[in-house]
């Protein structure tokens, strides 16, 4: 895959690709600067002085046209398929090495979470259009800088991961558009207004409004599919060998967040339990949650801790693990930056120790208490106990005490609004989803493979 | 009483009771004043009187039981009386008449001159104004229910009626049986009645067909004999018995069959008991991955516990089975699924896996090559790789 083509042989290859993917990029920018000007919905950002004769407004459809201007530009330059020529369209070796340097589990983690929390608090700034529209240039522009880099357009063309990428900025789409039209609702709340859904709510015909629109979407789908089957091969693989796994083996993209709980957890933990939480958590929300606002319209004030809870969970700990699983996950389940070479012989040092090992032999300095040679079933199963008495202990105590210091601090309102028994099923579920994140941190900080350890019955959390 | 279509279980209990109240000796002369007292409750229903075939099964046991004793007595009142009755008829409703009422009516029997007199008027008045029409009679034969011989419940009653088939027990049959009364024949079913109620003995019973007869009970078949014999009948003896029969062995010859299924003749998966060459094939610290492929297992020469060993590691992850793969440069076997990484020694160190990864049985072979038993498995957290089957020393 890597290292079989030289630089030169592999740029002139992505040639003629990056050379129409900017020369698009310059049609998209064209068209959005015609569709501001002509539909006048055009900002001015700042006016420019001409010579303290005149006070030209610079608007965002000039801004559009200059940024179209620069992908027409860019274009040539990508087609031409010379390694000179395309330095200029290439990413800085010096970025990419920043960015080799600084990637790793925990930095992508804790930074989507950073990232996600800052989208959230500046979201009246990320959702002016022509900031969100500025951003989604420049990722489309950081992608096609990346893509001169053997490594990851090796990555993201690979058949399977290409619907990946797109899915990606179908994601960055919704949720700026939920996030944009909540911002208008809450916007018009603090004015005292209806939200925009109710003031829009003319009645709309089945025919031909809807099945029109319905009869177009299928076309335009189809369509997709098509071009879809033509361009991109069926990744198949070779032939199925129960004792030849490939390497890196991986679930398919959706069950990619699984997969990686899997690495933090036994399966039955990982692939049973917390799935059924999962599932039984969101079966639950209608019960849980009290809070009657934000009914038929978009809107974050008003529900401010549903929001944030389920965001944490889809964005956070789903979607960036499927991201994650895609494109940084190699050969042997070995974190892979973006521009790294997947080698199979990668060294990575992960000796983990379970929290048991850990009390006893690294903090008291004795052996692990084991039941002697030939002693009973109760006899082992208490010597076990005992041995993991620390996790154990620990875990009881992260799942019961922790509810009530909930309920008496930053939760007091809902537990009070809530009752005892709904404010359980409701911390529980909120401190299972954070087991996840908890046992990462742990696993990259100090290495720790389980809390409690027992294999002999099979039992690990 | 509303609906005279079906007599509420007052009423018959009120019947019954009567008769329990009446005796023997009274019976005969009770039936005129129960009849009486029944009989309006049949007769004022219009429905009821202008419909005949509308029977109830009550009715029809009245019917059965009776048979006919106090027919004629309505009848006879109601010939006797009918100025009277007409009289009576728009007057007394028989309809105001409550179940107390009528109880005590009934109770009172044939001795009570003012409740006997009361009902008995009554009677006709629905009666006679009907012109005695079957209906008239067929009430009469249902008011008789509490002359039949004084069973002591409902279920007695029908069992005595069913076996001695004494009365109609169809409604044509009652039909009929009431028609013949209203058209006269007093006295001769009168005088039958009395010999119904006199005397209680059932009647002789008709005959059998041959398939009812009951066989004469044959001596048990002694021995064996008998024993098959009453086995065939177990499982031959009917249409049921023989297709469940036929049922169970189809099924056991299925079950044989798939045991059969699962000894084929030939195999084409490796025997699970191979041989991996000689001891001296091995380099020390060697892991022999020729095997992995066919076989599923590691051959390694590795240090275990302070001794040289020759042991068989079996090539699933401990974490979730997938195949890890020996990486030479790194000495350690490491899954591509989710990372795990193991030692040499199969002890795992890296990734999710949480328990080493398991030991076939190995031994040296009578030829003196190694041979692998992939049936038995020997796991390090339950202490069971330091068991003599699962590694050769050198």
């Amino acid at each position: 895959m890597h290292g079989h083509l030289s630089q030169a042989e592999f740029l002139a290859g992505m040639a003629a690709f990056l050379g129409v993917f900017y020369l698009s990029l310059a049609i998209m920018n064209a068209i959005a600067a015609a569709f501001l000007w002509e539909s006048g919905r055009g900002v001015t950002l700042f006016r420019v002085n001409v010579f303290g004769l005149y006070s030209l407004p610079f608007t965002t459809p000039i801004l559009w046209l200059l940024v179209a201007t620069y992908f027409v530009a860019l274009s040539p330059l990508a087609f031409s398929g010379d390694p000179y020529m395309m330095w200029w369209v290439s990413l800085p070796t010096v970025v990419i090495d920043t960015i080799d340097y600084w990637v790793n589990p925990t930095v992508y983690t804790v930074g989507s979470l950073v990232f996600f929390g800052s989208l959230f608090w500046m979201r009246r700034f990320f959702v002016k259009p022509v900031v969100a529209w500025s951003c989604f240039n420049l990722v489309l522009l950081f992608m096609g800088f990346s893509m001169t880099n053997q490594s990851f357009s090796a990555i993201v063309t690979k058949a399977d991961n290409v619907p990946i990428v797109g899915l990606m900025f179908l994601l960055g789409f919704f949720t700026w558009l939920a996030t944009s039209r909540a911002v208008a609702n809450d916007d018009r709340a603090l004015r005292g207004e209806p939200p925009l859904e109710s003031v829009d709510n003319e009645k709309v015909l089945v025919w031909p409004d809807l099945v029109y629109t319905e009869l177009i979407c299928m076309v335009a789908v189809l369509a997709l599919l098509l071009v879809w089957g033509l361009l991109l091969q069926a990744p198949l693989e070779e032939p199925a060998s129960s004792v030849k796994t490939p390497n890196p083996s991986k679930a398919p993209w959706y069950f990619l967040g699984l997969q990686e709980m899997l690495v933090y957890y036994d399966p039955w933990m990982a692939g049973v339990v917390l799935p059924s939480v999962i599932l039984f958590g969101l079966i639950a929300i209608p019960y849980l949650d009290f809070n009657k606002l934000g009914n038929g319209y978009y809107t974050i004030s008003q529900r401010k801790f549903a929001y944030l809870n389920f965001q944490f969970g889809f964005l956070v700990l789903w979607v960036t693990l499927i991201v994650m699983g895609t494109f940084l996950r190699g050969p042997n389940w070995n974190f892979f930056h973006p521009f790294e070479t997947w080698d199979t012989h990668k060294v990575e040092a992960l000796s983990n120790v379970d929290l048991s090992q850990w009390f006893w032999n690294d903090l008291f300095g004795v052996a692990r208490p084991k039941a002697p040679e030939g002693s009973g079933g109760l006899k082992q199963f208490l010597y076990i106990a005992y041995r993991e008495s620390p996790g154990i202990v620990f875990i009881i105590g992260y799942l019961v005490l922790l509810p009530p210091v909930m309920a008496a601090t930053f939760m007091r309102k809902f537990f009070i609004k809530m009752g005892f028994i709904r404010f359980m099923v409701l911390s529980n579920l909120m401190l299972m989803m954070g087991l996840l994140p908890l046992k990462m941190i742990l696993r990259w900080s100090v290495n720790l493979k389980y809390f409690i350890s027992i294999p002999e019955y099979f039992l690990n959390l | 009483m509303a609906d005279a279509k079906k007599p509420s279980i007052e009423d018959i209990l009120a019947s019954c009771r009567a008769a329990d109240a009446g005796g023997d000796a009274g019976a005969e002369s009770r039936s005129a004043s129960d009849a009486a007292v029944e009989s309006p409750k049949k007769s004022a229903d219009p429905k009821t009187v202008g419909d005949p075939k509308k029977m109830s099964v009550a009715d029809m046991l009245a019917a059965a039981r009776s048979e006919k004793p106090a027919e004629d007595v309505p009848s006879q009142e109601s010939s006797a009386e009918p100025p009277a009755a007409k009289a009576a008829a728009p007057a007394g409703d028989p309809r105001k008449m409550s179940v107390a009422e009528m109880l005590a009516a009934a109770r009172g029997g044939g001795s009570g001159g003012a409740s006997g007199e009361k009902p008995a008027k009554k009677a006709p008045a629905a009666g006679g104004g009907k012109k005695k029409s079957p209906a008239a009679a067929k009430s009469a034969t249902k008011a008789s229910a509490a002359d039949a011989a004084a069973p002591a419940d409902t279920s007695s009653i029908l069992a005595a009626a069913r076996a001695g088939k004494r009365g109609p027990v169809s409604k044509a049959a009652a039909k009929e049986a009431g028609g013949s009364v209203a058209g006269g024949s007093a006295r001769s079913s009168k005088s039958a009645g009395k010999k119904a109620t006199g005397k209680k003995a059932a009647p002789p019973m008709p005959e059998r067909p041959s398939f009812r007869r009951s066989q004469p009970v044959q001596p048990a078949a002694e021995g064996r004999r008998g024993f098959f014999l009453s086995m065939a009948g177990v499982l031959f003896g009917s249409y049921w018995a023989t297709g469940l029969t036929s049922l169970v062995v189809t099924h056991l010859l299925w079950v044989l069959g798939l045991a059969r299924f699962m000894f084929p003749n030939v195999l084409t998966e490796p025997p699970t008991v191979f041989k991996v060459g000689f001891p001296s094939e091995l380099g020390e610290g060697q892991v022999q991955t020729k095997f992995k492929a066919q076989f599923g297992v590691w051959i390694v020469e590795s240090a275990y516990e302070g001794q040289m060993e020759i042991y068989a590691l079996k090539t699933v992850c401990t974490h979730l089975g997938c195949t890890p793969n020996w990486l030479e440069a790194e000495q350690k076997f490491k899954c591509p699924c989710h990372g795990s990484g193991f030692y040499k020694d199969g002890v795992n160190f890296e990734g999710p896996a949480p328990r080493p990864l398991e030991r076939y049985a190995i031994r040296v072979a009578d030829d003196g090559q190694l041979e692998v038993d992939k049936s038995q498995t020997f796991q390090e957290e339950m202490g069971q790789w330091s068991n003599p089957a699962c590694f050769v020393l050198v």
